[in-house]
């Protein structure tokens, strides 16, 4: 279905978009966290959530780069390195565009509960909300990458989504007792 | 678009600053005056919060396939060698 191919060509860009990441910037992570002392593992850690760090950045502000991407990577590992051995963090001297990204702690049992049945039972509303509030695309391609007629009805389908998850996400606070407390 | 997702249509312009200031200032009175909609606003700040747990976790997941996919498949040999040498004991 076209839609799907679609869909699939955005998750290709990002697959190709981190490959090249990978192969410009791991090598560099990986000797700084080898030279402080951390394991192939913690150097993986960091590296795959400063990518994150690193696309939230690209897709939020259009930013645009002072210092080649392994060099901004390798910024970015390094306060995430810092932020994990604390008592380092002072010897890290941080770009300005740094300050306040910080990644989330790892959810809670309740949260993760919540995040597969979202997962499995309303993936099609989770992408489009994923779509539109995490990967900032405009709504005219949101519109086409998820077949809609008009801009309009797709930002009406947006809103029945936020909607179900909104009453999904209360319904189920009850019972999972310690989600987002 | 029925009155529940107007609701949540002005909530999301509050919270997500698109409203002009005036519109702020309309709302933030309405919030006062409804208790309800005050109560709307506060689990519609938790569903954008697991949005973007969702988000982030199906990135990562993203992400770990590319590093499956450089770590074992034999076309990235050099790059995996390159990389394992530096955690050699």
């Amino acid at each position: 279905m076209m839609q799907e191919l679609i869909t699939e060509d955005r998750a290709a860009d990002r697959k190709m978009l981190f490959m090249h990441l990978y192969q410009q910037a791991f090598p560099l992570v990986a000797k700084y966290v080898r030279d402080k002392g951390g394991s192939f593992e913690e150097a993986k850690d960091i590296f795959q959530d400063a990518l994150v760090i690193y696309y939230e950045k690209l897709v939020t502000s259009n930013v645009e780069l002072t210092y080649s991407e392994r060099s901004y990577l390798l910024g970015i590992a390094k306060h995430l390195w810092a932020k994990k051995n604390k008592e380092h963090y002072n010897h890290i001297t941080l770009d300005d565009s740094l300050t306040g990204i910080a990644m989330e702690e790892p959810g809670t049992t309740a949260s993760d509960k919540l995040l597969n049945l979202l997962h499995h039972s309303g993936q099609r509303c989770m992408e489009l909300l994923r779509a539109f509030y995490y990967d900032k695309l405009p709504m005219t391609k949101i519109s086409k990458l998820f077949g809609f007629s008009s801009e309009r009805s797709a930002t009406v389908q947006k809103y029945k989504c936020l909607e179900k998850v909104r009453d999904l996400v209360k319904e189920k606070s009850l019972s999972y007792e310690d989600f987002l407390a | 678009m029925r009155t529940s997702l107007h609701n949540i249509q002005q909530i999301e312009d509050y919270l997500l600053k698109y409203a002009g200031e005036a519109d702020q200032c309309l709302f933030e009175a309405r919030l006062l005056l409804q208790p309800t909609l005050h109560d709307q606003l506060l689990w519609q700040q938790k569903t954008y919060a697991i949005i973007r747990q969702y988000s982030r976790r199906q990135l990562k997941a993203e992400i770990e396939s590319v590093h499956q996919h450089l770590f074992n498949e034999t076309e990235h040999i050099t790059f995996r060698r390159k990389i394992m040498a530096l955690f050699r004991q």
